[in-house]
Order: C-alpha cells, then sequence, then structure tokens
C-alpha cells in the first residue's frame, strides 16, 4: 500500500470542504502529528499575508488538527494527536498534545489532519463519518460542559463514536481554554480551546470507517511484541501503571523543587503524595494502544489529577487537601480549562494580592492562600467570565489590568505560563528548556530528564554524543543536552507517540530512533534511518522557530521569570540556587551553536530556504 | 554500640517493604552504603529496584552520597531519581 496522508480543509465561513493528501515529499519530511502540523501552520498563518496580522481569536487563524503518523494502529501508546493555531495565549505559535481515543478514531473515519479556517454564524459541530465530513448545527450541546456535552454526542451516534469538545471556558474564549476528550484527556496548552470557540465550533466528531491500514501487518505485530516486552520491563513504566505522575511529586518536593505559593517557596505537604491520589484511584486507564496505563480514574467522578495539576492547583494555591485539589482537577477539566496555566495565574494574583499591589477593588474580594472555595469558585468565574475571573481568563495578558510591577511576579515565557511543578533554579538544564521551548514555558518540548540519574560517562557520551559535564546544576553542556531532548521529543509528537516511552523521558531504557525506524516501516513501509529521522526533530524545531520569528520574537524572548534569576530557592537541597544571567546568556549561546542558529538564535538563510521549499507543495 | 536509624522509603521502594517508614540499627561509624546493604539484607527485593534505580538519599534535607556517616537518630529518605513532568 502507499501510505496517504488525508487532509481536509474545511471552511466555516462558506462550508466549503476540500479533501486532499500530504506531498509525499512532505510526509517523509514531517511525518505527522506535531511536525506536519508545523508546516501547515506556517503555509496557512502566510495565507493572507503577514501572520502577525492573523488574529489569533479571528478567522483566518488556522485550527489544525493532525494525528500523530503511528496513531491509531498497534504501535506502543501511540494515541496522540496536535491541534496547532496562532495562540491566543501566547500570540506565537499555539500547539497542544492530547492522547485519549480520538486521533485514532479520527483516522478510521478518513482522516488524519483537519484544517479549519472561518468562523460559523451559529454554533456548529464537524462529523466525521466514514470518509464524509458534515457540518451540523450544535443547538444541543452548546453551553454543556466538556464530560456532558460528549455524552449528549455519543447517545445521538452510539458506541464508537468519540469527539473533541470544548467547554464554557473555550464558548467564552477565556485564553487558557483546552480541548477536551474524555474526562480528562486534554489538548490544553495554548488556549486552543478559544480558538475552537471563536470558530463557533463546538465539536469534532469521529465514527465509523475502516481499521487503519498498515504496510506489514505480520512485522508490525512482531515488532509491538518486541517493544512491549522491552517496555514492560522497564521501571518506569512498571511504577507509571501502578499510580500514574503522582509519583513525581515526592522526588521533587523532598528535593525543594516543588514550585509553592506562586514559587515563592519549594516544597509543600506530603498530603500530594502519589500514595495519598491512590486513596482515591480505583482503576488506572489507558489511552489506545497504550502498555503504561497511568491515568487514574477518581472517586470523585473525575479522572487524573497528573502531577502537573497537583503541583499547579496544589502547591501553587497553598491547597494541601487531596480531595479538594482533585475536584479542583476534575472540576478544570469540565469546564476545558488548561490546569498548569489557570493554577499559574490564580497563584500569581494571589501573590499581587498578598503583596498589595491588586487589592479587592479588582478582586471582589480576598485571595489567600489555601482558600478552597475561594478557588473553586474563582474557577468558575474564570470559565465564564465573570467579576474578576474575566480579567483572569486573559492569562498572562491580565497583565494589563496590573500595576507594572505585577510582571516580575509571573511565571511564565514568551506569554505562557509554566506548565509544570518543577521549580528549575536547581538543575539548569531544565531552566534552559523551559527558556527556549518553542510554545513558552513548557517541560514537554525537551526536558533533559535523565540529568537527575547521574549516569556515568560513557553512557552520558553515547547517548547525547559527546563527552558532557555531568553537573545537573551546572551551566555547561546543557545546549547539547537540551538540543538532543529537543529533536526526540518533536519526533514522537510526529509519529504520536506517548513521551513516558520515550528514550530519555525519565529513562535510557524506552523507545529510541532505531526502535521508532521500525515502527514507521512497519506502518508506512516507509524507510527512514534513525539518523533521518533525527533531522526530522531538527527540522521540526527549526520551523518552529521560523514560525514565531514571524511574531517577531528574537534570542530576548529566549528568558526565565525574574523570580529565577533574581530570588534563590529558600529551602532543602536545592537553597541558594538561582539562575545567573551572565552564565545562562553562555548556556543559551551554546544552545544556539548546537541547533545550527547564528548568536541570535536565527535559522540559517539555506535551512529556511529548505523548508520554504518544501512547504510551496501545500496550496492554499 | 549501635545507632538507630530513621528511614522513609518514597515510590517505589516502600511497596517492596511494604512499609513507609522503618528503624534500622547499624553499628556506629555505619555510612549510607552500609544501611542500603542492611536494608537489601532485611528485605531481598529491594536489591532489585536499587540495582535499576539506584536511589537518591537525602539525610534531612540535604542530599548524601553512599560514603556519608550516620549519626543516631539520623531521618534517611530513599528517593526514586525521577523528574519528568
Amino acid at each position: 500500500m502507499d501510505f496517504e496522508v488525508r487532509n481536509a480543509l474545511i471552511d466555516l465561513n462558506s462550508g466549503d470542504i476540500r479533501k486532499f493528501n500530504t506531498p509525499p515529499d512532505l510526509v517523509e519530511a514531517y511525518l505527522g502529528g506535531r511536525g506536519l502540523n508545523m508546516a501547515f501552520l506556517r503555509h496557512y498563518l502566510h495565507r493572507t499575508g503577514d501572520p502577525l496580522e492573523v488574529d489569533p481569536l479571528g478567522p483566518d487563524n488556522p485550527l489544525i488538527v493532525g494525528a500523530g503518523m503511528l496513531t491509531g494502529t498497534i504501535a506502543p501508546n501511540a494515541s496522540r494527536f496536535n491541534v496547532s493555531a496562532r495562540s491566543p495565549e501566547s500570540g506565537i505559535l499555539g500547539d497542544a498534545n492530547c492522547g485519549g481515543f480520538f486521533a485514532a478514531a479520527m483516522r478510521k473515519a478518513g482522516f488524519e489532519r483537519l484544517v479549519i479556517l472561518g468562523h460559523a454564524d451559529t454554533p456548529v459541530y464537524i462529523l466525521l463519518d466514514n470518509g464524509e465530513i458534515r457540518i451540523l448545527a450544535a443547538d444541543d450541546i452548546w453551553g454543556t460542559r466538556s464530560i456532558e456535552a460528549q455524552e449528549k454526542i455519543k447517545s445521538q451516534y452510539g458506541a464508537g463514536t468519540v469527539s473533541v469538545v470544548i467547554g464554557p471556558a473555550g464558548e467564552n474564549l477565556v485564553r487558557m481554554a483546552a480541548i477536551m476528550t474524555g474526562k480528562k484527556n486534554a489538548a490544553a496548552r495554548g488556549g486552543m480551546g478559544a480558538v475552537m470557540g471563536s470558530k463557533n465550533l463546538k465539536a469534532i466528531v469521529a465514527r465509523g470507517g475502516n481499521p487503519i491500514e498498515v504496510a506489514q501487518k505480520k512485522k508490525l505485530r512482531e515488532v509491538r511484541i518486541q517493544q512491549q516486552g522491552y517496555l514492560m520491563d522497564s521501571k518506569i513504566v512498571q511504577v507509571l501503571r501502578r499510580v500514574g505522575t503522582p509519583l513525581l511529586y515526592e522526588v521533587s518536593n523532598r528535593l525543594g523543587a516543588i514550585r509553592t505559593r506562586n514559587s515563592q517557596e519549594n516544597y509543600f505537604e506530603d498530603t500530594l503524595n502519589a500514595e495519598e491520589i491512590e486513596k482515591f484511584t480505583d482503576k488506572m486507564l489507558a489511552c489506545t494502544s497504550c502498555v503504561s496505563p497511568c491515568r487514574p480514574r477518581n472517586t470523585l467522578g473525575g479522572e487524573g489529577p497528573e502531577y502537573c495539576t497537583l503541583g499547579s492547583l496544589g502547591a501553587n494555591l497553598g491547597i494541601a487537601a487531596t480531595d479538594q485539589v482533585i475536584q479542583l482537577n476534575n472540576l478544570v477539566n469540565d469546564l476545558g480549562l488548561d490546569s498548569s496555566s489557570t493554577g499559574n495565574i490564580i497563584g500569581w494574583a494571589m501573590e499581587l494580592y498578598e503583596r498589595g499591589l491588586i487589592n479587592d477593588e479588582i478582586t471582589g474580594g480576598p485571595l489567600t492562600w489555601g482558600d478552597y472555595e475561594r478557588v473553586y469558585g474563582l474557577i468558575e468565574d474564570i470559565a465564564h467570565r465573570r467579576n474578576f475571573g474575566d480579567i483572569l481568563a486573559e492569562s498572562t495578558r491580565a497583565r494589563y489590568h496590573f500595576p507594572p510591577e505585577a510582571n516580575d511576579y509571573l511565571i511564565a515565557i514568551k506569554g505562557l505560563p509554566q506548565s509544570d511543578p518543577h521549580d528549575v533554579r536547581y538543575f539548569k538544564g531544565f531552566a534552559l528548556g523551559l527558556a527556549v521551548a518553542s510554545r513558552g514555558a513548557d517541560h514537554l518540548r525537551n526536558r533533559p530528564t535523565l540529568e537527575i540519574f547521574k549516569l556515568p560517562d560513557e553512557l552520558r557520551e553515547k547517548i547525547y554524543g559527546r563527552l558532557n559535564n555531568p553537573d545537573p546544576t551546572g551551566y555547561e553542556d546543557k545546549g547539547l543536552i537540551v538540543t538532543w531532548n529537543e529533536d526526540i521529543y518533536a519526533v514522537t509528537d510526529c509519529l504520536g507517540v506517548c513521551k513516558f516511552v520515550t528514550h530519555g523521558f525519565n529513562s535510557p531504557h524506552l523507545l529510541g530512533y532505531d526502535h521508532f525506524s521500525d515502527l514507521i516501516e512497519a506502518c508506512t513501509g516507509l524507510q527512514i534511518t534513525p539518523q533521518e529521522l533525527r533531522k526530522v526533530g531538527k527540522r521540526v524545531i527549526d520551523t518552529e522557530r521560523m514560525i514565531n520569528a514571524d511574531f517577531d520574537l528574537t534570542s530576548k524572548d529566549d528568558t526565565l521569570p525574574k523570580r529565577y534569576f533574581d530570588d534563590p530557592l529558600p529551602a532543602r537541597q536545592t537553597k541558594g540556587h538561582h539562575i545567573d544571567r551572565t552564565k545562562f546568556q553562555e548556556m543559551l549561546a551554546e544552545y544556539y551553536h548546537e541547533r545550527g542558529w547564528d548568536l541570535e538564535g536565527r535559522v540559517p538563510t539555506k535551512c529556511k530556504e529548505e523548508i520554504d521549499g518544501l512547504l510551496t507543495q501545500l496550496q492554499s | 554500640m549501635t545507632i538507630r536509624i530513621h528511614v522513609r522509603l518514597a515510590e517505589p521502594f516502600w511497596r517492596v517493604v511494604g512499609e513507609r517508614e522503618l528503624e534500622i540499627r547499624l553499628p556506629a561509624g555505619s555510612t549510607v552504603d552500609s544501611l542500603i546493604n542492611q536494608l537489601i539484607e532485611l528485605y531481598p527485593d529491594l536489591d532489585e529496584e536499587f540495582r535499576q534505580a539506584p536511589p537518591l538519599v537525602f539525610i534531612g534535607d540535604s542530599e548524601v552520597d553512599q560514603e556519608t556517616h550516620l549519626e543516631e537518630g539520623a531521618n534517611v529518605h530513599l528517593v526514586w531519581p525521577i523528574a519528568g513532568g
């Protein structure tokens, strides 16, 4: 079979739908998922002229939903898809990655990628049904929360129907609104839910169709069995299966690296340890083709929380009661909010109130650390843009409503609040990673997690390609390490594979380029060597850098929150650590060098021309 | 003469032992290394756990190495080395 990447361009202004396949050269260059999304994003942002003129909440912003190349096959942990657009939260490249079951259903229904333009006059949803696309009225589901919306859709179309939806947050154009599928899976980062809401698009529904064809069925079965065995031997997979990501909390907390009360403190209560979360867990759930079910189903009616949510809605807000943090987790998911941004922005407001930079006049009442009822109400108000919640719904842009000093306490980069609870002042590679991540402060673009392992020199040399400084608190060689992680995570996102089984993400004994190469051949028939795969990763990062350059981002934007430079960590092992500005600039220069960019962090002209040459194959 | 050490085990080590916290007695002058060996002797399944992922060892708020000497009443926390998200 010839591997085809089937797209649909859907114009909600006119109702026109055009189906087309991705040119083969582009498939080999970007594979799928995040990679092809970025190629499409650059192309469609230029469609009407200057990308800077594209209003993130306007009809010209392309909303791109793309499945990974391996998604929906039996390749291990291949469930994922990316949603990309210009972010209404940061104003730059927006891209969110999500698991669950939707992307597999979308491929079965006949489409690997949707590009949605325009704005419907009245609320609609898109139905993908056995190769056909219909735009239908969403009157019955508009105004519902995310779980109810999905239940209504399922009751109408029956078992086997899977949807992505927005909740009230997306409908109300909250800049940190997520796109939800299932009770917890979220394309959360960058406000993609608000982009969907701006198009009057409530849901995308996938049903029907045929099993996903693969090139070499027998070989794929063999590779799957072999790789599953390899993964099941990995300790991290075993532990994730038992408790999920909350296991990370205790480690970071012991170290003194849990962001607490808007990163003023660095450790918190043991009530958020994994075994406390486990008391509220009745089952661990998996996504499509997963070997490491890591999503807790909680006894309070939802799924989760993940480590990131424990941090953002727990320690960061001073809320210690386990059940309360789980309730807040369930609430943000049902409202369709990014838990990371939501927790960060509320924590920021709490510190501003504590410092007297904002008062009751704007907040409508006290903001106190640990005040669960107040936080619960604020989250509802954010999603519905009520009262002070209307200001916080602007995410980092709420700064325009606050005094200028408020910026000093905002834990965000490039307009995006930090994704994870880890305070990066101790591990310098983590700090560099956040500073350069293409969508803003986000650990899932490049986090060099192996830094904590203190691996022997020989192994580090083998992994990263040359000897490097093993001290995670030092500044040397972090450009090398972040670049290495950035490339492989980009490839993982192109394939639709979960990072929890990706080489370098918490273990050196997970799937690497060799494994991916085997899977690609078995699934698609394409022979792409491990070396070529790494070049795909580099191409994706270069393309993202080019997209951000169109939004006037420069090396000055590759930086960190002021607090990370100026305030030493206050306690535990990490006490006294902060980021030295001069050494940070040296680390950044090394990173640019490793990326092959110029001293100002710009992609060389030759690379740009190659990438834009590839993109000319896309028609508007 | 012996010293008494209070040991706290993080995920996933405590699963093997069945207890989150332990009291261990060691000869005076013992190091972290001898504590680890003693734990493996008492709970042989920990051997595989520690080989797969050598723990980060904290005494109080400070990370220490295997040669560090233990003192009477020390609070030792054994933590899995992991830092993802």
